[in-house]
């Protein structure tokens, strides 16, 4: 069972450039799977 | 013309206001009753608890928003509803005033979010007694003060020992409580007083990262992450100490009483607490045609309206029948009437409840979101407008069915703020269309911590400000 972040989660979680596209992708997930909501 | 009344003007009675005064506000009269003349957009009121946002930028006056939307605003505090047939109405008084006012209606919406029943644990909260709270705005200034005056102290070089979790045996909003706690932890790192403080999570989760909703579960590079293992993680790294499965029963000065699933007692001491107290349905009186008081018939004995879920079924059994929870809000005894947002009363918890051998019972109630809340207010506007072309409602969505997303900020600053990003559906599992141990869609639900969640909160409540003052374009942005 993990306990503690690693190093190199840590290193991700805050690399500009990689946190960049994990913003478009969470974005897409989230209004994608919000929006169906709308439809019913 | 019909006259269709929402009492309450938080997430789900402003959504529900917002969907019928811009579709058929013109033709028919919508109005809201409201003891609060703005919108609050609560979410950030972790921020202003740690003195990292004005309070004025989480709030807006509703009436020009309502002026545009063709919805009428009665600044009114409800205390009664009359809802049999031939003379249905709400009864309040005007908060500049004092006068009665009375508002008849053919559709009602109950909405007006919850009661804060600090009552409900002795010297629980920040007026009566010695803790703080982030559920109301004069709260949240009131916790930042206290906050402020901590962080005096660790700069003069005390240590202080800092509680932050859920007041009640039976409190929900863990979420909440679980960002502020990182939140402080950030801003005190960022002042240079991180080693002079002590901080505890003290809740009433079964597990670490329960969050009142059985926990999140995500699939990631072939097997399954708990948000259990993942929160652990979080106070771990913060140096955050954290004990669950425990009931605040009582809080003195400086010292929090509670019990845990072992039925032992303890003592906690606190320099400065913030703890979610129980919520509780706004206690509106309900009178029927020959002036009796029909409240306890309509209401869960929380103060909830009952509404078209099946009720009274044992946890074991409720956990694998996702078509108990309610789906359309409407009362069954008067279907004009809804409730929207925490005011429908849920037909039971959604982690497992636990009642320890003193006979308390420590278990989280369900947590009725901002999403979850926006999203029911659309259902309930939708289905009224049915109602009002002849139609059966036809909208419906269950929190078996419903996604949530929330985004728990850990630190603001948009350069190395963090937040962790929580998507699940849906948010009661249903083990019927998902039959896995969990109950839910391990591919869509989703568990992230990073930068970028800073990012999305930051632009959360940008966008939901816009979405709630009624901007253009604000029909595109899902709930």
């Amino acid at each position: 069972m993990q306990q503690e972040f690693s190093k190199s989660e840590k290193f991700w979680m805050n690399f500009k450039l990689y946190q960049l596209w994990r913003f478009i992708v969470l974005n897409v997930k989230v209004y994608t799977v919000a929006v169906q909501s709308k439809w019913k | 013309m019909a006259k269709i009344v929402v009492i309450g003007a938080g997430f789900a009675g402003h959504t529900t206001a917002l969907y019928l005064g811009s579709k058929i506000g013109k033709k028919h009269e919508v109005t809201v009753i409201s003891n609060r003349d703005v919108f609050s957009y609560l979410p950030s009121w972790v921020w202003v608890g740690v003195d990292h946002m004005k309070p004025e930028k989480t709030i807006f006056k509703l009436k020009p928003v309502y002026d545009r939307k063709n919805v009428k605003f009665v600044h009114a505090a409800v205390k009664e509803i009359h809802p049999d047939a031939g003379d249905q109405y709400v009864l309040g008084n005007d908060v500049a005033t004092g006068n009665e006012v009375r508002l008849d209606y053919d559709y009602l919406v109950v909405a007006p979010g919850p009661l804060l029943n600090f009552a409900g644990t002795p010297g629980l909260g920040p007026e009566n007694g010695f803790t703080n709270s982030i559920c109301s705005l004069p709260h949240a200034i009131k916790t930042r003060d206290a906050y402020l005056a901590a962080c005096a102290r660790m700069k003069k070089g005390e240590k202080v020992k800092i509680v932050i979790g859920t007041g009640h045996p039976g409190a929900t909003c863990q979420g909440a409580a679980f960002e502020y706690i990182v939140n402080v932890h950030k801003d005190l790192v960022k002042q240079g007083l991180r080693d002079k403080a002590d901080i505890l999570w003290l809740s009433n989760e079964p597990a670490l990262g329960d969050f009142g909703v059985n926990g999140v579960q995500i699939k990631r590079n072939g097997h399954v992450l708990r948000s259990e293992e993942f929160i652990k993680s979080v106070f771990n790294d913060h140096g955050i100490r954290y004990q669950v499965q425990s009931g605040v029963m009582k809080v003195e000065e400086g010292k929090i009483h509670w019990q845990n699933y072992e039925g032992e007692e303890g003592v906690t001491e606190f320099d400065f607490a913030m703890l979610i107290p129980q919520f509780k349905g706004q206690p509106f009186k309900y009178v029927n045609k020959d002036g009796e008081d029909i409240t306890a018939k309509l209401n869960n004995p929380a103060g909830f309206l009952l509404v078209d879920g099946k009720y009274g079924l044992p946890y074991p059994e409720l956990s694998q029948t996702p078509e108990a929870w309610p789906s359309k809000y409407f009362s069954p005894t008067y279907p004009n009437m809804y409730a929207a947002g925490i005011a429908f009363a849920p037909p039971g918890p959604i982690s497992k409840p636990f009642t320890n051998k003193n006979n308390v019972a420590i278990a989280p109630a369900p947590p009725r979101t901002g999403m979850v809340s926006g999203m029911i207010g659309r259902v309930v506007a939708s289905n009224i407008m049915d109602a009002l072309e002849g139609r059966a409602p036809s909208h419906s969505e269950s929190m078996t069915e419903m996604v949530a997303a929330c985004v728990a900020s850990m630190g603001d600053s948009l350069w190395d703020g963090s937040a962790v990003t929580i998507v699940m559906r849906p948010v009661v599992p249903d083990r019927k269309k998902y039959p896995n141990e969990f109950g839910r869609d391990l591919f869509v639900s989703h568990l992230e911590m990073g930068l970028s969640g800073a990012w999305m909160k930051f632009m959360l409540h940008h966008t939901f400000i816009w979405k709630f003052k009624a901007m253009p374009g604000w029909t595109l942005i899902p709930e």
